[in-house]
């Protein structure tokens, strides 16, 4: 509830970002093709950006409030609206400045039910951009991840590496089978097409490839190749140059989730613009969580595990 | 079979890989108990590599059974190869059996992954062997590829083919024309008179309207840069050895490029063998007493070479050919179809540098010399027959046709057809006189046998082009 009722409506959300490259490199992300329409959640909690595509891959983008240096929730139910992803990365993009980090806030709804972005580095000089949203039109199907077993699925890999894996199997040109096996612990990626492709990481104590691995019993599933590549297609190089892992896990029914942290960095001075509310100071790492569900190929014969 | 591989020899199979990739499609692989092979064919058939390792140059190398012999696409073989080398720890090949339908390329790279490539294999390879003998040529050169890049750099990037035109380097005593004398090796660009644009494309039916017959016209690119550069052999190359007659090469320059990177990234210097024009050159790498892995190693390429020489004048009377032809089914040649020029440098001094001719069609001018215009006349209505019939007109079964030439024709022709309009028919060639068959004076080319000065003679001659800015104004 706003108290402070100077404006007419309190805005549903102020919130301020002490550097919008973070979110930018959290947001380019989760693109994967030119034109994707984003829906945006705002909540007391954070900001959630949610895509999809054909029914078969979804994308969330968890922004925690946390993460912001100062997060003004006022709304009473949570706030939903559709807004062009490439536009709305391309112009938080234009905020930011090369070299030092450029801190800008961010106020939903504007008159219009505009998304309103301002920059708050200089004293002499301001940006200020609004973006159209629409009303979003479908319900987010939730993809009800559910684990496959008592015993979850799932393996983290360096995030470098299985972008490196996910490129490599373009070759093959066909669908991509994900195999984990308990015993030895690996998992494998195999693609047959033209040509057959199939890397194998192993899961032993000495290497640092996969960092970690929980398996029971083996699966196999088949992933379209795009769905696959469209998760790791845009990392940001922070990922990569913090040498950060990414977590994959197979649900119920074949579903696949893969997940990454993205380093939402802090400001190396304290901006003086940016009144810092957040006690954030001994945060270890300011994060954004991104996550892709992938739905399975059909598999002819269905007596595969789960 | 089986072999593996890794730190060096993994650098130097990798090079290997991507020359063999700009130069042919398909490779070829033949694995016997002495020596792995692999080599490569171009689509037009001028261009044939062939890389030769020892079995000390891999870390394993196992063969079962006397020989096997497989062909792969080379670009499946750069995907295996895209991962950095720096990241493989070893590479290995296996073909469980010699009838396999595929061939197995495993990766295990630092971090642990290991990248299983499965590649189909065709088990008869229809590539065939050739091999030349090195001590068949008469002449050759040794060059530095750093050296070679730079002289090749003054060439247009988009060049297609070259010309190395060799005379015999003359110990001359010093006198004035010494300095100039020693300039015994020519690097020529060719531009091929018969690729050009599509100006024209006209149809016909013959009488029964049941085929349609296409004229296609062409006209020259006339915007490419001509490049002649004289050479110093004892300063530009390592070695130069070439006794006799001046002689021409004349080459495709793409996969003579992949060659010299190759060279340069295994930092050997470049072996160049040759003869004469119609013949082919053989290149390698000269393996120096120092490099020890180069006895584990080799790797030839055979370009062939333009039968057309750009020398000498011969029987003008058959059509030119444009060659290309790999002489492992070489049976007999045609004379080489010369540049009818000789009657104007007929004045020409004897100095082995003057049998570089100095030529230009830079210029829209029509002229020709008399003794051209037989063949031209021939060559201009040869170019009005039907492109299909002026490609079977070179269908000798050796003469392999580069893809973009339309027609052997007027390969040999210099006076090749200007641009704007149809092919011009046979040229008034009596009142043609030979200065008018080019319009830059040969004295305004830097030529070997003039000692650098100023064009003060060009101003006599009304058909030079003056020095610009005409800063010569009559005085």
């Amino acid at each position: 509830m706003s108290s402070s009722a100077v404006e007419p409506e309190a805005a549903d959300l102020v919130c301020q970002l002490e550097n919008v490259q973070g979110m930018v490199d959290s947001l380019s992300a989760v693109r994967w093709k030119r034109h994707q329409d984003a829906v945006v959640e705002l909540s007391e909690h954070g900001i959630v950006l949610i895509l999809e595509e054909s029914n078969c891959l979804q994308a969330k983008v968890y922004l925690r409030k946390e993460l912001f240096a100062q997060y003004d929730y006022n709304a009473e139910e949570r706030p939903r609206f559709g807004v062009s992803l490439g536009l709305f990365v391309d112009c938080l993009s234009t905020f930011t400045v090369p070299g030092r980090a450029s801190a800008i806030e961010i106020r939903y709804p504007g008159p219009d039910m505009q998304l309103l972005l301002k920059s708050l580095d200089s004293s002499d000089a301001c940006i200020y951009a609004e973006i159209r949203t629409i009303i979003p039109d479908t319900v987010s199907w939730d993809y009800n991840f559910e684990p496959a077993g008592s015993v979850p699925l799932s393996f983290t890999v360096k995030s470098a590496a299985l972008k490196e894996a996910i490129d490599d199997l373009e070759w093959p040109g066909s669908s991509i089978r994900i195999n984990l096996k308990p015993a030895p612990p690996s998992v494998s990626f195999r693609g047959e097409g033209h040509g057959d492709l199939q890397i194998d990481l192993m899961y032993n104590v000495n290497s640092d490839l996969l960092l970690d691995f929980n398996c029971n019993h083996p699966v196999s599933h088949r992933y379209k190749y795009k769905f696959l590549r469209a998760t790791t297609s845009n990392l940001p190089s922070s990922v990569m140059k913090e040498n950060r892992g990414s977590k994959l896990t197979i649900g119920r029914g074949g579903m696949l989730k893969v997940q990454h942290l993205v380093p939402v960095g802090r400001a190396p001075f304290p901006n003086p613009h940016v009144i810092d509310s957040a006690s954030h100071q001994q945060q270890p790492g300011r994060i954004a969580y991104i996550e892709f569900f992938v739905k399975p190929e059909e598999e002819e014969d269905d007596n595969r595990n789960d | 079979m089986e072999f593996s591989l890794s730190g060096n020899g993994l650098k130097t199979f990798s090079r290997c890989i991507t020359c063999l990739a700009r130069i042919g499609n398909e490779l070829a692989i033949e694995a016997s108990s002495s020596q792995l092979e692999f080599h490569t064919l171009n689509s037009s058939r001028s261009a044939y590599q062939s890389i030769t390792f020892k079995p000390g140059f891999f870390d394993v190398y196992t063969i079962f059974g006397a020989q096997v012999k497989f062909s792969v696409l080379v670009k499946a073989v750069c995907a295996v190869l895209r991962t950095p080398i720096q990241s493989i720890d070893h590479l290995r090949v296996q073909l469980p059996d010699p009838d396999a339908s595929k061939v197995q390329w495993t990766l295990e790279c630092n971090n642990g992954m290991r990248k299983a490539y499965s590649i189909t294999c065709n088990v008869e390879p229809d590539i065939q062997h050739l091999a030349l003998d090195r001590n068949g040529f008469p002449s050759s050169l040794i060059v530095r590829p750093r050296d070679l890049n730079r002289l090749l750099a003054n060439f247009q990037s988009s060049l297609q083919e070259i010309t190395i035109i060799a005379t015999e380097t003359t110990s001359l005593p010093s006198d004035a024309d010494s300095e100039t004398g020693e300039k015994a090796v020519e690097l020529r660009s060719y531009i091929d008179p018969t690729k050009g644009q599509l100006v024209s494309c006209e149809f016909t039916n013959d009488l029964n309207g049941e085929y349609l017959t296409a004229v296609l016209l062409t006209v020259d690119n006339d915007s490419s840069l001509h490049t002649q550069l004289w050479i110093d052999p004892t300063e530009e190359f390592v070695h130069y050895n070439h006794v006799g007659d001046p002689v021409d090469i004349t080459f495709g320059v793409k996969e003579w490029k992949a060659f010299v990177s190759f060279c340069e990234s295994c930092e050997v210097d470049i072996h160049l063998y040759f003869e004469k024009a119609g013949e082919p050159i053989l290149m390698a790498p000269k393996v120096g007493l120092s490099d020890a892995s180069g006895s584990n190693f080799d790797a030839t390429l055979v370009l062939a070479t333009m039968l057309t020489s750009q020398l000498r004048e011969e029987n003008p009377s058959e059509q030119p050919q444009r060659a290309a032809s790999i002489p492992a089914q070489a049976v007999r040649q045609k004379e080489p179809q010369a540049q009818p020029e000789s009657s104007h440098r007929a004045t020409a001094s004897e100095h082995p540098s003057d049998q570089t001719k100095i030529w230009s069609d830079l210029s829209g001018s029509a002229a020709r010399s008399g003794s051209a215009a037989a063949e031209d006349r021939q060559t201009a209505e040869d170019r009005n027959l039907s492109a299909t019939d002026l490609r079977q007109s070179q269908r000798l079964g050796r003469i392999q046709i580069s893809e973009n030439v339309p027609a052997g024709a007027p390969a040999a022709s210099r006076h090749h057809n200007r641009e704007k309009g149809p092919p011009e028919e046979a040229q008034d060639t009596p009142q043609v006189n030979d200065n008018a068959f080019s319009q830059r004076h040969p004295s305004n080319w830097v030529d070997a046998t003039e000692v650098d000065d100023d064009d003060d003679d060009d101003d006599e001659d009304e058909m030079c082009i003056q020095s610009t800015p005409p800063y010569c104004e009559e005085h």
